[in-house]
């Protein structure tokens, strides 16, 4: 999962558990806090009517009744003046019934017991308790009104600024990592941000690129001059061998000696060659504009070397769908590649063989190109490392010097194919070559 | 036929020229562009083989003024340089032919003969071999008007022999012909002998072939 779905996931869970606690803490909240208000309105109403005795006496109430007793229309509230014989100093706050006129109803009372006129009173205030929470469920809905409209809102910011925050992050991955194939040919720039962190891993993943890129370069310019150094040394070699055998009055022995130099010094040649024709094409010196008709190709191919499949009895078969154009490659390169494959199908097949080029074309999807012999195959332990330059085969005792894989996989690389192999050891070899979506379209 | 040979090795302009002086050509050395340009105000040539890495100058400049000075000579390019840019680079500046190092002696000479032959025009393209005769340019082989039939690598390999008549060629040499720089030498040369096999089992229903000799251990040769 990538880090800012991460994030976001969080984001949105944890505001929501919020809002959930909330809602089922709320009444409970709303109970508490409507009740407290209500002990101090209590106390309000207390202080005023002791004001009121203070100022006019207790017979401002009492009017020469030994008590008094007054509610509101719908009895939500009440007062009562009563003699009382207990000594309490304490004002005491409690629910409790109280019959008035017949009715029985719930109140929360308070109770204050004063001393006027050398005789003790009991002043109950009391509020139906229907009364205090009459608000409560408008409150409650108003509350968690505004709670979700502000957790959208903190949702919403969060998530915004997570995405800048992180946009960084998402330049560097696409700039330097997904977005970039081996040789770094583009320039690198830096990624724009004020994050320290990000700074610093993309100076790191810079550096690092920079690096692989220029120990690359060096290989690939020693590989370059070294070659061009060894051809003259070759070709001088190489004439003078050659002159050495028109001496007509040459004896057979030294014929003979003279054919090995001149098959040393060919080896020689020829890998001095490869190496140059593999820096070459890593040094971009072949132009990728032609179109290749992917059929016809592998035909050109066969033409080249059908003597020697019909030498070796081997049946080969081109299933390549017809009609195939594949662009942006280089013609000479994709002959070459092909013509690799082709040869070391036949080179290590067995007689009566088979050779079997297919595909597998779906529009929008990668193009694979598969070729596959009836050969002896290869050893497992020996499948990972076909593609390196001068690997030689520790099993075979032939001159292989791996060169014709180095070059199929320089080229499969510089035309951006992945290139593998599969083998079951005895019985049969297959090369898939995959070409990115888009560079093979049907006609 | 004067030839020209512009090379500072001097090891491989002595050999060109040793080469190319027993296929009947007139060799003269130059090792430097200046003594290159020098040769050219002297005599007129007929070839100018140049290699584009000379101490004094680029090859491809000289290539320009040698152009002034020895316009009707054909100019051969030889570099170990190899760079596609080079290459057509020099073809631009009007260089007949371009040769990589290292190469055969005989391709050099293959070279050389085609070019002759493109320019003069009138040159019989048409080669006699024992009762045979071999049409380069219609890449054809007859006997008394009938066309025998040989697929393109029996037809490259015995016109590549051809050219070089009395000339012994070893596997490689041909093979390196038909196959190019790839070719890979003790797998690829066995393949020469099949086509050989093949091209004297075609043509010796007609005439006989003995004048393509096998030399034991070596390779092949044509002697007419």
């Amino acid at each position: 999962m990538k880090l800012l779905t991460k994030l976001t996931l969080f984001i949105t869970l944890s505001k929501l558990l919020i809002v959930v606690l909330f809602v089922m803490l709320l009444p409970l909240l709303v109970n508490r806090a409507s009740f407290q208000y209500t002990n101090y309105y209590l106390g309000q109403q207390r202080k005023k009517v002791l004001a009121v005795i203070q100022k006019n006496g207790i017979e401002y109430y009492l009017q020469g009744d030994t008590s008094y007793g007054s509610y509101t229309m719908l009895k939500e509230e009440y007062i009562s003046l009563s003699p009382s014989s207990t000594v309490a100093l304490r004002d005491t706050i409690e629910s409790s019934q109280r019959i008035i006129e017949a009715d029985t109803l719930n109140y929360r009372v308070l109770t204050h017991h004063l001393t006027a006129n050398n005789k003790r009173y009991q002043l109950e205030i009391g509020k139906t308790i229907s009364t205090i929470g009459q608000y409560n469920s408008l409150l409650q809905r108003f509350t968690l009104y505004i709670l979700i409209g502000l957790i959208v809102i903190s949702i919403l910011v969060d998530l915004i600024y997570t995405h800048v925050l992180l946009r960084p992050l998402a330049k560097i991955i696409s700039s330097k990592l997904v977005h970039r194939k081996f040789p770094f040919k583009e320039a690198l720039f830096p990624v724009r941000t004020s994050t320290s962190d990000f700074k610093l891993l993309d100076r790191s993943l810079m550096s690092l690129m920079e690096k692989i890129q220029e120990a690359f370069d060096k290989e690939r310019e020693f590989t370059s001059n070294a070659s061009h150094e060894l051809m003259t040394p070759i070709s001088i070699l190489k004439t003078n061998i050659e002159n050495l055998l028109e001496d007509e009055s040459l004896a057979e022995e030294h014929q003979e000696k003279i054919l090995a130099m001149m098959k040393t010094l060919n080896r020689l040649k020829k890998i001095v060659h490869s190496l140059l024709y593999i820096s070459r094409i890593e040094n971009n010196q072949f132009a990728m504009n032609d179109t290749v008709e992917v059929f016809s190709l592998v035909e050109e191919v066969k033409d080249e070397l059908s003597h020697r499949m019909e030498i070796q009895d081997i049946s080969f078969i081109n299933a390549i769908s017809p009609k195939l154009i594949m662009s942006q490659v280089n013609h000479d390169l994709l002959f070459q590649l092909l013509y690799n494959l082709i040869n070391n199908a036949i080179r290590y097949n067995k007689a009566k063989g088979t050779i079997h080029i297919t595909d597998r074309y779906t529009q929008g999807k990668p193009y694979i190109l598969q070729v596959a012999d009836t050969g002896i195959g290869i050893r497992p332990d020996e499948l990972g490392s076909i593609f390196n330059r001068f690997k030689k085969s520790a099993h075979s005792g032939s001159e292989g010097y791996g060169l014709g894989l180095s070059i199929v996989k320089t080229i499969a690389s510089f035309q951006g194919f992945d290139i593998n192999v599969t083998s079951e050891f005895g019985k049969c070899t297959t090369f898939s070559i995959t070409v990115p979506a888009g560079m093979v379209l049907a006609r | 036929m004067k030839v020209l040979i512009v090379e500072d090795e001097r090891a491989m302009a002595k050999d060109m020229c040793f080469f190319l002086e027993k296929a009947f050509y007139l060799c003269d050395n130059a090792y430097s562009a200046s003594e290159a340009t020098r040769c050219m105000e002297e005599n007129g040539y007929d070839f100018i083989l140049l290699d584009l890495g000379l101490p004094d100058s680029d090859g491809l400049q000289l290539l320009s003024d040698s152009k002034k000075i020895c316009g009707n000579a054909s100019y051969i390019i030889l570099t170990a340089r190899g760079d596609l840019e080079d290459r057509i680079k020099g073809l631009d500046l009007g260089a007949d032919d371009y040769l990589p190092k290292p190469f055969s002696l005989l391709e050099l000479q293959s070279r050389m003969q085609a070019i002759s032959r493109r320019k003069s025009g009138n040159n019989d393209p048409v080669i006699g071999l024992g009762e045979f005769s071999v049409d380069l340019n219609k890449r054809a082989v007859l006997h008394e008007k009938t066309d025998i039939d040989l697929s393109r690598k029996e037809f490259d390999l015995l016109s590549y022999m051809l050219l070089h008549k009395n000339r012994p060629l070893t596997r490689f040499q041909l093979s390196e012909h038909i196959w190019g720089n790839f070719s890979d030498d003790d797998y690829d040369s066995n393949y020469i002998d099949v086509h050989i096999k093949n091209i004297r089992k075609k043509m010796s229903v007609y005439a006989t072939v003995d004048w393509l000799q096998t030399l034991r251990g070596v390779g092949y040769k044509i002697k007419i």
